[in-house]
């Protein structure tokens, strides 16, 4: 990658025509995905993501250039190109500081092991699957792993590395009758090397993804109607995460398209809501020390007994909204610039037990696997998918049923919570928004939506 | 280094054959927001994907990184990944087709137009907006041109290229009305910068945005759907993978042995036309260098057949018919075939009934396999044959499999969206409607 002095004499270049901040992002980004189908080994892809982001501001105008040209000519030829947008007069950038210690979560890095090594952690799972039951027809696991090394450097004297390392399990299990095909998935991630596979129980996770499937083929599909709704734990935060979390990020509030605007102090749910968005757990699959602008990541209270406490905010938004980075500027890579983003975003435990609120629920869905989701941050409208669910009937788990899809608004879902146990789990998913997919938790443990709108194919109640 | 020394390479550390397929694509993006410049990106990526066999093993290996010494490591991994796989499969670099379909060049040169014109087009857009009727404001006003240049070389003598130049233009409108928020956007696409016609782009999106405000949910019910051609379309996108060679080669689509069996109605055929002029564009060759053609997916009702990459095809001992595309089976531009049942003909039986307009979560609410699905929706009730008041905050749920035997009509007013897949409205007997009695109206 390019020299230290060269970023800082073509920092000081960008703020010479009247930008009042020039930033410059470097990655080279290293993936793999290893895939076994059945006991096969059918594909060992890799890939390469490698270049560079010039981005200059003046107030709160941006512009963005980028580049796989990583070379000081043709860094120089993008400073030359964005800096003509502005006008006005010469800035004198900070000199870059040092580099500050990062930690990169590995103990044993993905690449200290042939493929081959890690085709024989997979190869197990698939068999569990497909040794599961007869009706498997077709079980799939896959392993990704990534490590994406970046720098920052920033005319405020930001001087940042970072090396982050990704490794994900997704296993599939596809299970099949007389009368229907269905599919059910785990896909567990962590910032990690290959000790995931010590760290995690895979195992059980692909027995219980066989007896999903398996579970699926006798569900029924569930009838529509208006009722509550108990979100176990994990992949249910996926709720918060789209109907909270996207309108929360300082890119809606900035522009004033978020139900939540103006609203810091105000009650905005129930009082059993506190939530954080953190960017610090270990080994968590949206953890990061760092954030793509070269913060390092925090614990931001965002929700406390209800009352809305803060938003997630990037540098430029922050300039916009008079307020602090949050540590949370984010990118898919040096092809983006960076926006308010979401690290691991959960409703904190509270110490209710997930038996007692299933016993107290009268009639309802247990909600046990999410699916994803999405929300229009202006409308506040949020939509999810029940990978898996259950009908609870005089507070008792009764029979399977599939196809449900809960539907919302983000400001009316807060106060409708009203139970929240003490098992808080994250489940982690790809994010996508303005500034590409990224990595992060969704998390939360067991609650209860006193009523929402449930639609599914089973006809209406 | 040029592409026939990294050939000679590749062959030199014991490839038994490789295909490189580069592209380059420089783009401008410019949005704007209360008449001031959001964001201005610029961009010039070349990316290289490196298909090779090595002990009668193929894969592939894709990166952005071009620099010499960059490349030999790459070799090496595409081995040392070609070596861990343990599955017989065929592996085929495609000496290539007999002939290649002629597409239009389509090379307008937008860097040619000056970017205080674009600049203004987007403010001119925003402005149009601002001001008129419930428009509350508009979040964004994005302007884009894209330029991609694809090359594709092998160790089996094939070159072939191919480029496309293209801009698209949209607003999205925030509309207010009491109390009732949508967002609304119809994207303009163009292949020359003069087809931009600004007064229709603002009249469409008022036209989206207005037709929004307003509704209700309905109690749920079983009842008649028509999707608009858009969103038929949308649903449609995310069952591609059920008419693809390797889901079917994986145990993964329902279809698998059901070639030639009837699974719609009669009235309904599905066409993959690379070349379609309807289409945004048109496609003479796959990733793999084969030729594409015109393939019916389902004709009369009929299933005919899934589209291939050379390794299905080869496996299920058919040609290659061109559908490998960024290492996946995929469609170029399907449609459903229009009738000449014009909308209004198309809804007239209908007395009691719900037209879809917007679907929103089909990445989570689909389940491919089992044809499954569950969405929100919002669009218009249908009463005694005339599209009446707003519906919004429903759940749409039925079986994709059931609901091709359950088409009641098809419409003639075929479009395509810039998912490259194209169909009319399509009339459903019956779908499950989710909503909420305190809410209806």
């Amino acid at each position: 990658m390019i020299d230290k002095l060269v970023l800082e004499r073509l920092i000081q270049e960008g703020v010479s025509e009247g930008a009042d901040f020039c930033e410059i992002f470097l990655e080279d980004t290293h993936s793999n995905v290893l895939r076994v189908t059945g006991q096969e080994v059918t594909d060992t892809s890799s890939s390469n993501v490698y270049g560079a982001g010039v981005r200059l501001i003046q107030g709160n105008d941006e512009v963005y250039g980028y580049t796989n040209h990583v070379d000081e000519a043709s860094l120089e030829q993008i400073v030359h190109n964005l800096k003509v947008s502005f006008d006005g007069p010469k800035m004198d950038a900070k000199p870059l500081g040092d580099s500050q210690p990062y930690d990169p979560q590995v103990k044993i890095p993905m690449a200290s092991k042939t493929t081959t090594e890690k085709a024989e952690k997979l190869l197990p799972l698939t068999k569990i699957m497909a040794d599961h039951d007869s009706r498997i027809v077709q079980s799939i696991a896959s392993l990704m792993d990534m490590k994406q090394v970046i720098k920052v450097a920033n005319s405020d004297g930001v001087y940042q590395e970072d090396e982050r390392h990704y490794a994900r399990v997704i296993m599939m299990a596809v299970a099949k009758d007389d009368t229907s095909m269905q599919q059910a998935y785990e896909g567990p991630g962590r910032s990690m090397g290959f000790e995931i596979f010590d760290e995690l129980d895979v195992k059980t996770l692909a027995k219980e993804t066989a007896t999903s499937a398996i579970t699926l083929l006798s569900a029924e599909d569930i009838e529509s109607q208006v009722m509550p709704v108990i979100l176990h734990n994990g992949f249910g935060g996926v709720i918060f995460h789209e109907a909270c979390g996207h309108p929360l990020e300082a890119t809606a509030i900035a522009k004033g398209l978020s139900p939540f605007v103006g609203k810091v102090g105000e009650k905005i749910g129930s009082d059993v809501v506190t939530a954080y968005d953190d960017g610090t757990v270990d080994n968590a699959w949206g953890r990061l020390s760092y954030d793509d602008e070269g913060r390092p990541t925090q614990n931001n209270l965002l929700i406390e007994n209800g009352v809305l406490k803060g938003y997630l905010v990037d540098f430029r938004r922050g300039r916009m909204m008079g307020a602090k980075p949050t540590g949370s500027g984010r990118r898919q890579s040096y092809k983006f610039s960076p926006t308010s983003r979401m690290n691991s975003t959960f409703i904190a435990p509270g110490k209710d037990k997930v038996e007692a609120i299933i016993k107290d629920t009268k009639y309802g869905l247990f909600a046990k696997k999410m699916g994803g989701g999405s929300v229009q941050p202006a409308t506040g409208e949020f939509n999810f998918a029940v990978q898996e669910g259950y009908m609870i009937e005089d507070g008792k788990l009764t029979r399977p049923v599939r196809g449900a899809t809960l539907i919302g608004h983000g400001k009316d879902i807060l106060f409708k919570i009203d139970r929240v146990a003490d098992n808080l789990e994250f489940g982690q998913g790809m994010c996508g928004s303005i500034s590409g997919s990224i990595p992060v938790d969704v998390g939360q443990p067991t609650i209860r939506v006193q009523s929402m709108t449930v639609g599914g194919a089973g006809g209406q109640k | 280094m040029s592409y026939e020394k990294w050939i000679k390479l590749g062959l030199e550390k014991g490839l038994e054959d490789l295909q490189i397929f580069a592209t380059r694509n420089r783009s401008l993006k410019l949005t704007i927001y209360q008449g001031r410049i959001d964001q201005h990106v610029e961009s010039d990526v070349e990316s290289v994907t490196l298909r090779g066999i090595y002990g009668g093993k193929i894969t592939s290996i894709k990166f952005e990184n071009t620099n010499t010494d960059a490349i030999e490591t790459m070799i090496d991994r595409l081995i040392s990944n070609a070596k861990a796989l343990t599955a017989n499969e065929p592996a085929i670099i495609f000496e290539g087709s007999e002939s290649y379909p002629e597409v239009k060049v389509e090379s307008f040169d937008f860097t040619r137009v000056p970017i205080a014109d674009k600049i203004q087009l987007a403010k001119d857009y925003e402005a149009g907006l601002l001001g008129q009727k419930f428009v509350k404001q508009v979040q964004s006003t994005t302007y884009q041109e894209t330029e991609n240049e694809t090359t594709l070389i092998n160790s089996k003598g094939l070159k072939l290229h191919r480029s496309n130049s293209f801009a698209y233009a949209y607003a999205i409108g925030v509309f207010e009305k009491d109390d009732d928020i949508k967002t609304a956007y119809d994207i303009k696409l163009v292949k020359d910068y003069a087809d931009f016609n600004l007064a229709d782009m603002i009249q469409t999106t008022l036209e989206k945005g207005w037709a929004k405000l307003g509704g209700s949910s309905i109690s749920s019910a079983q009842l008649p759907v028509v999707f608009s051609n858009e969103k038929f379309g949308e649903l449609l996108a995310t069952f591609t993978t059920i008419f693809s060679g390797e889901s079917a080669y994986r145990n993964l689509s329902p279809l698998k042995d059901k070639v030639n069996e009837a699974i719609a109605i009669e009235g309904l055929s599905i066409i993959d036309d690379p070349l379609h002029p309807d289409a945004y564009f048109q496609i003479p060759f796959d990733d793999e260098g084969v030729a594409t053609a015109p393939m019916n997916l389902v004709d009369k009702g009929v299933f005919k057949g899934f589209m291939h990459d050379l390794k299905t095809a080869s496996i299920f001992k058919e040609a290659p018919n061109g559908h490998s595309f960024s290492g996946r089976i995929s469609t170029t531009n399907m449609y459903v075939q229009p009738s000449n049942v014009g909308f209004d003909e198309l809804i007239q039986p209908i007395e009691n009934g719900i037209y879809i307009t917007e679907l929103a979560g089909l990445h989570a609410g689909v389940k491919a396999v089992s044809g499954d699905f569950s969405l929100q929706a919002g669009g218009f009730k249908i009463e005694n044959g005339n599209v009446t008041t707003p519906v919004k905050m429903i759940v749409l749920s039925g079986n994709f499999f059931k609901l091709l035997n359950g088409i009641t009509g098809i419409g003639s007013d075929l479009k395509f969206g810039l998912n490259n897949v194209g169909s009319p409205s399509v009339f459903v007997s019956s779908l499950s409607i989710g909503g909420d009695d305190s809410k209806a109206s």
